[in-house]
């Protein structure tokens, strides 16, 4: 097990040095808006406003600037809502927990009904006796499709 | 026409009312008389809506500028085929589009249970239907209606946005509208059986077919609008994450979930509930997706602002969602079944895991795109929420529901032995270690492109296995040769295997993406005439400059000589055009797609001497999306071809 840990670190590790690229105008235009066109991110907008933070950013790739000083720039100008993304700080970071909190939540409701259901099935030996209402409903489509599964999974 | 168009909306509008006082009558009094005739009130309904549909359209046609939408979204000059798809490029047309569809798939419900209108839930199917399709024309009629005159008559109209002068204006939208309407029939299906206390898996087999087509018209208007938004500049790419994109894509997870669960309560009679409810919000998000564009509460480019209509889809929203609950609780009873499974393990519960992983999607993208709203209310600062959010939340989601899409065919109906799924696992897993690693060691190294690859080869493997697995099958039972036994079993067992397909064409669609977006490079650079620029294995060389007239717009465009490794490969001309009646240029992309990559060139700035501003982009492995996307398409119409008559055993 330890082992399986280990190489995995290994991997992130060189996945993780390897993720060091060279810092391209669009990629900060994909996380900027247009001062002058609220709510239009820079990478669409072509506007002169949008032309004026194109070459301010032009000016700061050309000194070096890493992506975040780039940002940090802008949100010292204009605040944070010159972002197309929320910081992750405060009350945003309802916005990013959120949806892997529903996830779990789902998930954990999920095993629990699995686990209710595969009991239950046990209980009543196996097979399933559905709503024989509902069934037979469904008997053409079930039979048609049962016949071939079973012919092709006992083979 | 004006008059055609007005008083064919308004009879629409009284007929669908009228189909609903005898339907409501004829439920009272038990009379079957009553219940046809409001069934034919509803074909009526379709009748009328054709006829306000056909005038709005001759409008366009004979340029009849006095009339308000005709002249703000039409000209002399726009070429014959824009103007017929006008018709759905505003606020109000669409809405008469969206009434209009609505209204013949009504008549077509109308006619396939001519021979049903005895049964339970039969009359409750058409009130719901007719009540839905009479608030369409009610808001046509008193708020917001296509036909409403200028005082005076303009010597031209306004003309179309230049961004919709492109071919995806003719499909896009109505294959869009075509999936969110569809989706009004199964739901109407669900909450007749609920209202009328039959409550059996009758409207899921009913419905199957309309679930389906909806799901394929949802899957083809997002897959066009994708590539319509990657050729027109101002759009933000095959897929920003923007509001409204977002609007089509939510419905698309729930209805995805829905079309899998529904498959369980069909073999097994159970879930009965949870089906209830996601066809319930499938219909509402649908709904959504229309309120989004038509409030004006979130900036988006594909919105019409502000309508005046939104307080009334809100309204519509909230009445059909609570009602739908109400009905959930009270029949909640008889819908529950006796669960149970046979195993922890079985193709049932990755299913009910798989619906886990698309929820979670749909809710991220869903609380994403209101959570602007939400910052507002609770910290008085309506931020902005794009792209970079949605990769960072949505990609490992969607890694999840990659990786389950391959375990799924890996695990039997009904019980999975530990011996089985060793067996079953193995080749694909092995297939995909071996293929990920070979990507890590030729340079493919980060996190999440290496997964997606991985996954998509492991996903692959399972499907292929599948199909061999199939087919072998059949050889051994019929004694054909694999070549006959493969595409036999396939269609023999469509539903089954177009599912498959559908799986495979969203593994191309992940590799498209992937590519593109992980390994995609760009550069911008201002060109002399004669001067090259390099990008990849490329090499432009600006060649030429022109100018034109074509048809509504002045065209400048500049002519760049294509090498790839040093051999001339193509000349490409990129645009910037000068539409009559628009404000600003447009940028037109110009393009060389390859199952490799796509070479893309834009044109952003024109400067003196014909000196000009090349935006030059190559993106791998994109085409792979838009072959996913066909192969999605095609997997969902061989699942809905309806099997022919069996042979009778002898």
């Amino acid at each position: 097990m330890k082992k399986i840990w280990l190489l995995l670190c290994v991997f992130l590790f060189l996945c993780q040095a390897a993720t060091v690229h060279a810092l391209t105008r669009s990629e900060l235009e994909k996380n900027l808006i247009c001062y002058a066109c609220p709510g239009e991110p820079l990478n669409i907008d072509r506007c002169g406003g949008g032309d004026q933070m194109r070459a301010e950013i032009d000016r700061r790739l050309a000194l070096g600037q890493s992506k975040e000083t780039i940002l940090d720039f802008f949100v010292q100008q204009f605040g944070d809502n010159i972002l197309t993304a929320p910081p992750q700080k405060g009350f945003n970071l309802v916005a990013y927990a959120a949806p892997f909190v529903a996830l779990l939540i789902g998930l954990v409701v999920a095993v629990m009904l699995v686990w209710k259901w595969a009991a239950a099935g046990r209980s009543s030996q196996g097979i399933l006796e559905g709503d024989a209402e509902g069934d037979a409903l469904f008997k053409d489509m079930e039979e048609q499709v049962e016949d071939e599964l079973k012919k092709l999974e006992d083979d | 026409m004006v008059t055609l168009g007005n008083l064919s909306q308004s009879a629409a509008f009284i007929c669908s009312l009228l189909a609903m006082v005898l339907l409501l009558t004829g439920l009272m009094r038990n009379d079957l008389r009553f219940i046809e005739a409001g069934r034919r009130a509803l074909t009526g309904v379709a009748v009328l809506a054709s006829m306000a549909a056909f005038a709005l359209a001759r409008l366009f046609m004979t340029d009849n500028f006095q009339v308000e939408y005709v002249a703000s979204y039409s000209d002399r000059a726009l070429p014959i085929f824009y103007k017929a798809t006008s018709f759905w490029a505003g606020q109000k047309g669409s809405l008469l589009f969206w009434a209009w569809v609505l209204s013949l798939y009504v008549a077509l419900v109308a006619f396939n249970t001519r021979k049903e209108t005895n049964r339970k839930n039969t009359p409750y199917i058409y009130l719901i239907l007719s009540g839905i399709v009479a608030f369409f024309f009610l808001l046509l009629v008193t708020v917001s209606s296509p036909f409403e005159l200028l005082a005076y008559m303009p010597k031209d109209g306004q003309g179309l946005n230049p961004m919709l002068q492109n071919p995806g204006m003719i499909f896009h939208p109505p294959t869009l509208f075509l999936g969110y309407i569809g989706f009004t029939i199964p739901f109407a299906y669900a909450i007749a059986s609920l209202i009328s206390g039959k409550i059996d898996p009758d409207w899921l087999k009913k419905t199957r077919r309309w679930n389906i087509l909806s799901w394929i018209f949802l899957t083809i208007g997002i897959i066009l609008g994708g590539q319509w938004a990657y050729v027109e500049l101002g759009w933000g790419g095959f897929w920003a994450w923007d509001p409204v994109e977002n609007a089509s894509f939510i419905p698309w997870l729930i209805s995805t979930a829905f079309i899998h669960t529904s498959i369980i309560q069909e073999r097994r009679n159970i879930m009965k509930v949870w089906n209830m409810s996601l066809i319930v919000l499938t219909f509402l998000t649908c709904i959504f997706g229309t309120y989004l564009v038509r409030s004006g509460i979130l900036q988006s480019v594909h919105d019409f602002g502000a309508t005046g209509l939104g307080g009334y889809f809100l309204a519509f929203m909230i009445v059909t969602g609570l009602g739908s609950i109400i009905l959930i609780a009270e029949s909640y009873g008889e819908l529950r079944t006796k669960h149970s499974l046979e195993s922890l393990l079985s193709r049932e519960s990755t299913f009910l895991f798989n619906n886990v992983i698309l929820l979670a999607i749909a809710f991220s993208t869903f609380f994403g795109t209101i959570f602007p709203l939400i910052s507002e209310v609770v910290t008085g600062n309506k931020l902005t929420v794009g792209e970079p959010f949605f990769n960072m939340v949505n990609t490992p989601l969607f890694l999840l529901l990659l990786a389950i899409t391959g375990l799924c065919p890996l695990i039997s109906w009904r019980k999975a032995s530990m011996s089985n799924l060793k067996e079953n696992f193995l080749i694909p897993f092995a297939l995909a270690v071996a293929g990920g690693a070979v990507l890590f060691i030729t340079g493919i190294r980060e996190l999440y492109p290496l997964l997606a690859f991985t996954l998509s080869l492991f996903v692959s493997a399972t499907i292929l296995l599948e199909f061999i697995g199939g087919a072998r099958a059949r050889r051994k039972l019929t004694g054909e040769s694999m070549l006959l036994s493969f595409p036999r079993v396939i269609w023999k067992l469509r539903r089954r295997y177009g599912g498959y397909i559908v799986h495979f064409g969203v593994v191309l669609v992940v590799v498209g993406i992937t590519g593109s977006t992980a390994f995609k490079l760009e550069k911008e650079l201002t060109l002399q005439r004669g001067e090259t620029m390099s990008i990849g294995d490329y090499t432009l060389k600006y060649k030429d400059f022109t100018s034109f007239q074509d048809r509504n717009r002045t065209v400048y465009a500049a002519i760049l000589g294509v090498t790839k490794n040093g051999e001339a490969v193509d000349d490409m001309m990129t645009e910037r055009r000068y539409y009559i009646n628009a404000k600003q240029p447009t940028t037109e992309v110009s393009l060389r797609m390859s199952l490799k990559e796509d070479l893309y060139l834009t044109m952003p700035m024109i400067g003196k001497n014909d000196e000009i501003t090349i935006k030059a982009a190559v993106n791998p492995l994109l085409v792979w999306g838009w072959i996913g996307g066909v192969f999605m398409v095609l997997g969902g119409i061989m699942a809905i071809i309806p099997a022919g008559k069996r042979r009778q055993a002898v």
